[in-house]
């Protein structure tokens, strides 16, 4: 074809391929280049996320060991298996309750179980040790609201063990759902008030006295082998049969009251 | 791409070898973990009563993950979805590493069914992330396995220009993947997964 074409087409072609050629090899080189800038952005957001999952994973485990400033405080009516204790000291049957205030299965032990509880705390037959962990934590979008509800208790126990039981009903009560944000501080402290908390008490939740202790409470039952919550003991002894039962967690205490 | 062990190594991994034994792999990890959490799924269905506490240490931590609506978003169990698809995957590999050439349409097939069992493979790890607070050690395994399964039948439908795209598209996606720039995504995306896994539940891991 091309032998047909005068001398100058014949250049003319040769110098639009030429052209071609190289706008293609320009292009090639770009194409290389945005490849190699490609793969350096790549890795780099590699390590980047690399050391985001070091730090956390290093950061937060920290943040967990070590306890908050000025040492463990234990409140007044701590029990000698280490968690709170409400009611006679003499009565016949111990009740142990480890519970979680986010743990939704705590909640439900406590509609199920709560006033049978009550009631016999009342009557001199039952002193219920409470263990509130804080183990969820994790659960409450980093508002950290097991170990604040725990403290919170802690604090009101600490002022009056008598209204402590009609606090955590009302804290069961209003249960915010695992994963959420869990209650606020204000929230917390108007249902103290509710349970019959003077003002000032409520207003120092704040202060998070106990919340070193509630840290030690919650390793130490991880360390004595409780598993999950709601871990229920009668006089010692961990009750297996389903406790979400009506009268199942009663008939127990009665049959630990008289046996 | 730099020549030598680099050049090897990318010559490797557009192969069929490769592409189709990674494929096999993870089709056989997703099966395992599906035959793992149907088994669960039975054994809760007999006895609920095994998710009455929140697990302490577990990362199957409260509201077991098996009994949440999320777990049976079709009245069965996902796992079960999981048992019937990864046998075909499984056997499209093993033919495909045998020498057997499928047809353009039962390729793109493949990739559009199986890329909504990516979408809900994805909607389930969000929700157990996000709602539901707890991740499941398996669970998890079918996430990453059915993401490697997803990239290497992307990678080579993209290879075979099995889907059907417009010609410049299917050129540019062909010339990236030649790049080996898929196997930096997948390895960003893999990374991200870990990343999230690890700052949420890290500690309760570790």
């Amino acid at each position: 074809m091309s032998n047909r074409k005068n001398p100058q087409e014949q250049s003319n072609a040769r110098s639009a391929l030429r052209q071609q050629q190289a706008a293609q090899a320009k292009g090639e080189q770009r194409m290389k280049l945005a490849t190699r800038i490609a793969w350096i952005t790549g890795l780099l957001v590699i390590a980047l996320m690399i050391g985001v999952t070091v730090w956390s994973v290093t950061n937060s485990r920290t943040v967990t060991a070590t306890p908050a400033p000025g040492g463990v405080v234990t409140p007044r009516n701590a029990a000698e298996g280490g968690g709170i204790l409400v009611g006679d000291t003499a009565a016949p049957v111990a009740v142990t309750v480890y519970a979680d205030f986010m743990c939704p299965y705590c909640g439900q032990f406590e509609q199920v179980n709560g006033a049978d509880l009550a009631a016999a705390v009342d009557a001199g037959s039952v002193k219920l040790e409470m263990h509130p962990m804080s183990f969820l934590d994790q659960q409450s979008g980093g508002t950290k609201f097991s170990t604040r509800a725990a403290n919170a208790y802690a604090t009101v126990a600490n002022h009056d063990a008598a209204i402590a039981l009609d606090f955590m009903k009302i804290l069961y009560d209003n249960q915010p759902e695992e994963g959420s944000t869990g209650l606020t501080d204000t929230q917390l402290a108007d249902f103290a008030k509710q349970a019959g908390a003077p003002a000032d008490v409520a207003a120092s939740f704040t202060k998070q006295t106990f919340v070193p202790w509630v840290q030690q409470v919650t390793e130490n039952a991880f360390a004595s082998g409780i598993e999950s919550t709601p871990t229920v003991k009668v006089n010692g002894v961990i009750q297996t049969e389903n406790l979400l039962v009506p009268g199942a967690l009663k008939a127990a205490i009665d049959k630990a009251a008289n046996g | 791409m730099a020549d030598g062990p680099l050049r090897r190594l990318s010559t490797l991994r557009q192969s069929d070898g490769w592409i189709y034994t990674t494929m096999l792999v993870s089709a056989l990890i997703s099966l395992t973990a599906s035959f793992v959490l149907s088994v669960d799924a039975i054994a809760l269905a007999e006895n609920p009563n095994a998710a009455l506490a929140c697990n302490i240490n577990a990362v199957l931590s409260c509201g077991t993950v098996g009994v949440s609506w999320q777990a049976s978003l079709f009245v069965f169990p996902n796992a079960f979805l999981g048992l019937i698809a990864e046998p075909v995957v499984i056997t499209i590999a093993v033919a495909s590493l045998g020498g057997v050439r499928f047809p353009r349409w039962f390729m793109c097939s493949a990739q559009v069914v199986y890329t909504l069992g990516l979408v809900f493979a994805y909607w389930l790890f969000f929700q157990a992330y996000f709602v539901i607070g707890a991740l499941c050690p398996w669970c998890l395994l079918v996430t990453l396995s059915t993401t490697l399964v997803f990239t290497s039948l992307t990678h080579v439908n993209i290879r075979d220009g099995n889907l059907y795209l417009p010609p410049r598209a299917n050129r540019a996606m062909q010339r990236f993947v030649r790049a080996d720039l898929d196997a930096l995504v997948v390895a960003i995306w893999l990374m991200a997964v870990v990343m999230l896994v690890m700052v949420k539940y890290g500690p309760m891991l570790v």
